[in-house]
């Protein structure tokens, strides 16, 4: 690889990257709960870009079919599963919020900097190619994180999970361009088999209590 | 590369049995497969353990690894997941017989249940971190369709509850494994190995020490939510509360322990890159921590399934005090602590699954006198009460002994806090479960137990309080070759 194509190439990863936390800023804007739906797909969408920028810059093969993989997996079949749920269970959007937009937007922004923060020491080990992305890996972690909490809705909830799941993902191929194949294909098996059970929780959630809102859960407590 | 038997056995018994539960058409065969299933578990894993002391650490295929404290774990998991299977078998068993469940969920139950005590062996026996953490979150997804079984208000919020808390860990105890990866690819460049316990091992002094901590740290948040330390703990009470019984009993004698195993791998990797003293204060401050939260909860509770819940975050607290603490007699005492806590604490459940079957609820006020009403559940709390409190002749009272011995020598004031926070979880402890077995009965109308039940239910519980008490008595020569071997792992040399 030559100099210049490792700093174009960095370039384009730094680019995905940041889209893919844009992104996430757009779903803790977003009340309307289809509308988050299609954010993540998009992000997911962003994250096969960068993984396949990756693979084709670094001649790393199996990175191809964890980007096969994530196209198949988040943004084709759980989108699909998300939406079939959404449309079954009548909710549209997210009405009560436990932190409200501009502040969730806020902290979200805390987030990005304490990742930054807490990254900051070990950044110079990684590959020059994407090391970058370490950061904004975790942060998108955090923002997923920060997603589960703060949202009500069980549907959002999940979309925080995959977000999360997204970003380890990202921090898999930045930090070491992706987990050993065998383990990468364990992991979206198991994400899978996690969006379809957190689906038929949901399912039950709503027949059981005729909500979806978490905030009914709440008998169980000290 | 070799084959070894005993070890695919242990593990792939309970998934090809689970499997076969699909093809069963009647409740017989499904019993018996069952039973076939505790038997074989039991002997493969003395067999795997003996196998390990005469010849060191065994691979086989598929990053299959068993090395010493693979062998602790898996002897553990091996025995308790027999009882559970048998208890489980009278449990569900008198439920379909009352008809609450239907045949096709009894089979149902079984496939789960088996599946998830294979996923558990699984994560103790393999070498890569990466497979270690996909088992361990295939035995979380499978742990929370358990959960959820009953289907009622409390069992759907309670496994909603745990999906999302557990999936937040192990996300996180992912992200501690990519860190793990990234230092070690530092290390060793791009390759296969690099996720390789073993291998890591040998490596570890090379690693870097800031992305080591880091890694440790969101390790430890991550699989602690699933040890249930406080204060990630808040999932398991719900859960162990709603949890069909023989789940609960699994949750907590073998999920938690299978964690804190995950946590351990870190840990003995990390003080090989920076020394023992980042994460031992990390584990005593997190340990100190969830005994003084659970003993305090310990008092106020209602229900006996939460009781024996908040006991096992006591108990993990406990351990985790001795790992922290790290010397010879630390280290014995966390692992002696987690196999009677195993044996003691399931057999607790077992006693609290026949009184919610017998009352029809979990309230402790409404089940004073069960000596009286029902002496198997009665004795069995006794007995298994006074083990979890850390009554003298109990391998409980050994391990809390020496970690607090251990800690005296090396931190007076660690020492201090831990006899405060046990004394008081000792009290309270105490005062409930006595509560409950003596005293007269208040409930006329109860419903009886099925003979098939008891019969089981007595079995599984005579196994554990055999061994807790003969274990609490004499050390076999076994157990104490693996301790010490164990050790060495963590860099002590033997005793």
């Amino acid at each position: 690889m030559s100099n210049l194509q490792i700093t174009i190439g960095s370039q384009l990863v730094n680019l995905c990257s940041v889209l893919l936390l844009l992104t996430c800023f757009g779903i803790i804007a977003q009340r309307r709960l289809l509308a988050c739906v299609d954010l993540f797909a998009i992000q997911s969408m962003f994250l096969a870009v960068m993984a396949a920028l990756v693979a084709y810059l670094t001649d790393i093969h199996h990175i191809y079919v964890a980007a096969v993989l994530t196209i198949v997996i988040k943004v084709i079949i759980l989108p699909r599963i998300l939406k079939q749920v959404v449309r079954r269970l009548d909710v549209k959007r997210e009405l009560a919020l436990y932190v409200n937009i501009p502040t969730g937007l806020l902290i979200c922004g805390a987030l990005v900097i304490l990742a930054f923060f807490i990254t900051q020491p070990i950044v110079h080990l990684g590959f020059l190619l994407t090391r970058d992305s370490l950061a904004i890996a975790l942060a998108i972690i955090l923002i997923g994180f920060f997603i589960m909490v703060s949202r009500v809705k069980a549907i959002t909830q999940v979309i925080g999970f995959l977000v999360m799941e997204n970003g380890l993902f990202l921090g898999a191929t930045a930090a070491a361009y992706g987990m050993p194949l065998i383990v990468e294909l364990g992991i979206f098996f198991d994400v899978l088999v996690a969006g379809l059970i957190v689906g038929i929780y949901a399912n039950q959630i709503q027949d059981t209590f005729s909500s979806v809102d978490t905030s009914h859960l709440k008998n169980l407590k000290e | 590369m070799e084959i070894h038997w005993p070890l695919l056995l242990l593990i792939l018994t309970p998934f090809l049995i689970g499997l076969s539960g699909l093809l069963s058409r009647n409740r017989g065969t499904l019993d018996a497969l069952q039973c076939g299933q505790a038997g074989i578990l039991v002997v493969s894993v003395i067999l795997v353990a003996e196998e390990v002391l005469t010849s060191g650490p065994l691979s086989g295929l598929f990053y299959l690894h068993t090395d010493a404290l693979s062998v602790w774990f898996s002897l553990i998991l091996g025995i308790v997941g027999a009882t559970g299977t048998l208890y489980a078998v009278g449990y569900v068993g008198e439920q379909l017989d009352r008809g609450a469940i239907s045949f096709k969920r009894f089979q149902r139950f079984f496939i789960l249940f088996d599946s998830y005590l294979a996923m558990m062996l699984l994560a103790v026996n393999v070498d890569n971190l990466g497979i270690m953490w996909i088992a361990i979150e295939g035995s979380t997804l499978l742990a929370a369709l358990l959960i959820g079984f009953e289907r009622n208000k409390g069992a759907l919020e309670a496994g909603w509850k745990f999906v999302i808390l557990s999936s937040v860990g192990i996300a996180l105890a992912l992200f501690g494994t990519i860190l793990v990866y990234y230092a070690s690819e530092n290390v060793m460049g791009v390759s296969e190995e690099a996720l390789r316990w073993g291998v890591l091992h040998q490596v570890a002094d090379q690693l870097n020490p800031e992305a080591m901590k880091l890694a440790f740290l969101f390790a430890l948040l991550g699989y602690g939510t699933k040890a249930g330390i406080a204060p990630m703990h808040t999932w398991l009470p719900d859960a162990h509360g709603e949890a069909p019984t023989p789940v609960s009993a699994m949750l907590s004698a073998n999920m938690l322990t299978m964690a804190i195993y995950a946590i351990l791998r870190f840990k003995i990797l990390t003080d090989q890159a920076i020394g023992p003293l980042y994460t031992g204060n990390l584990l005593v401050g997190f340990g100190l921590f969830s005994v003084a939260i659970s003993a305090i909860f310990l008092l106020t509770q209602q229900d006996f399934k939460r009781l024996f819940a908040y006991s096992s975050i006591e108990h993990m607290g406990i351990a985790l005090v001795g790992f922290g603490l790290g010397g010879v007699i630390g280290v014995f005492g966390g692992l002696w602590h987690l196999l009677n806590h195993a044996l003691a604490k399931s057999a607790a459940f077992y006693g609290a699954g026949l009184v919610l079957l017998r009352h029809e609820h979990k309230i402790v006020d409404q089940v004073p006198g069960l000596l009286h009403g029902i002496p198997l559940a009665g004795v069995t709390f006794l007995i298994a009460g006074l083990a979890l409190a850390g009554m003298p002749l109990f391998g409980l009272f050994i391990s809390e002994v020496a970690i607090a011995t251990d800690a005296f020598t090396r931190h007076p004031f660690i020492a201090y806090g831990f006899l405060l926070v046990l004394t008081l979880a000792f009290v309270t402890l105490l005062y409930q479960i006595l509560r409950m077995v003596l005293g007269t009965p208040v409930e006329q109308k109860v419903l009886k137990l099925g003979q098939r039940c008891r019969s089981f239910a007595t079995v599984a519980i005579a196994v554990n309080l055999g061994a807790l008490t003969c274990i609490g008595l004499y050390v076999p020569p076994g157990l104490s070759d693996l301790l010490g071997t164990i050790l060495a792992l963590f860099g002590i040399p033997g005793k």
